[in-house]
């Protein structure tokens, strides 16, 4: 018997189910089928839950495995280009951000799994480095040095490195900094 | 001085990224384009696949409790 708090926590949780598929996936479709089975998983072990903990953390945690025994592979095969849904996606209204949302989605799904997933977790997601460091298997530590790392290989690849590039020189700046290889991509 | 350490930043050899600390205005933009990007695809419709699929699990549900 599934529990009232259990369906509507659920429906409730579908949202952020959905961002952290797509930001593992990179790709809208993938990412609903991804979601499709967590639902169907969360489902049928709804008893296994335990009341009082959190429920993203445990849905995130199904969604994960879900990926990585199900759909890396095969994501693998599909994906065709970098960054291939940060053009999918329709950037929506204006946000306070000082960098540009699709350039960010560019790097963001240059970088490595690992990497992507934990900034996700930790950085946007709302969960907490305990939360994330279960939800990964892995010591808090291990989660603490791989945000570290991941923010400094993102700020690499968006080509703020150093203060300077983030302030209105920005554009100028990222021109000077270009490899003839990055212009020949242009 | 021996040979440098393997480089080896992608691998899991964990807990020595301690030391990598970027200026805290850079974090910052990094942290707001994160939410920027998460709270784009948090505020996107939920597709009805998925909430057809939720209803026909409490139909299922309910079916099986009336057994």
């Amino acid at each position: 018997m599934i529990s009232n708090d259990f369906r509507e926590g659920l429906i409730a949780e579908l949202s952020n189910l959905r961002a952290f598929a797509v930001s593992l996936c990179g790709s809208v479709q993938q990412a609903d089928d991804l979601v499709q089975d967590t639902m169907l998983k969360a489902w049928g072990n709804a008893d296994k839950f335990q009341p009082g903990t959190s429920l993203r953390a445990w849905l995130f945690t199904i969604l994960r495995n879900t990926y990585y025994s199900l759909y890396r592979k095969r994501g693998r095969e599909v994906q065709d280009s970098d960054g291939t849904y940060a053009q999918r996606l329709a950037v929506s209204g204006e946000q306070e951000s000082a960098l540009d949302l699709a350039d960010f989605r560019v790097a963001l799904a240059k970088l490595s799994e690992e990497h992507r997933e934990v900034l996700i977790l930790v950085g946007a997601s709302g969960l907490s480095y305990e939360e994330a460091a279960e939800i990964c298997g892995v010591a808090v530590g291990t989660i603490k040095s791989r945000v570290n790392r991941a923010r400094a290989r993102l700020a690499d690849l968006l080509g703020i490195s150093s203060v300077n590039d983030i302030g209105p020189d920005r554009n100028s700046t990222a021109v000077i900094r270009s490899s003839p290889a990055d212009l020949a991509r242009t | 001085m021996g040979a440098l350490p393997e480089q080896n930043e992608d691998r899991e050899s964990d807990d020595d990224g301690q030391d990598i600390v970027l200026d805290s205005r850079i974090q910052d933009a990094i942290g707001k384009s994160l939410k920027a990007h998460y709270d784009d695809l948090i505020s996107a419709p939920i597709p009805d696949r998925l909430l057809v699929l939720l209803a026909e699990l409490e139909a299922k549900e309910r079916r099986d409790d009336q057994q």
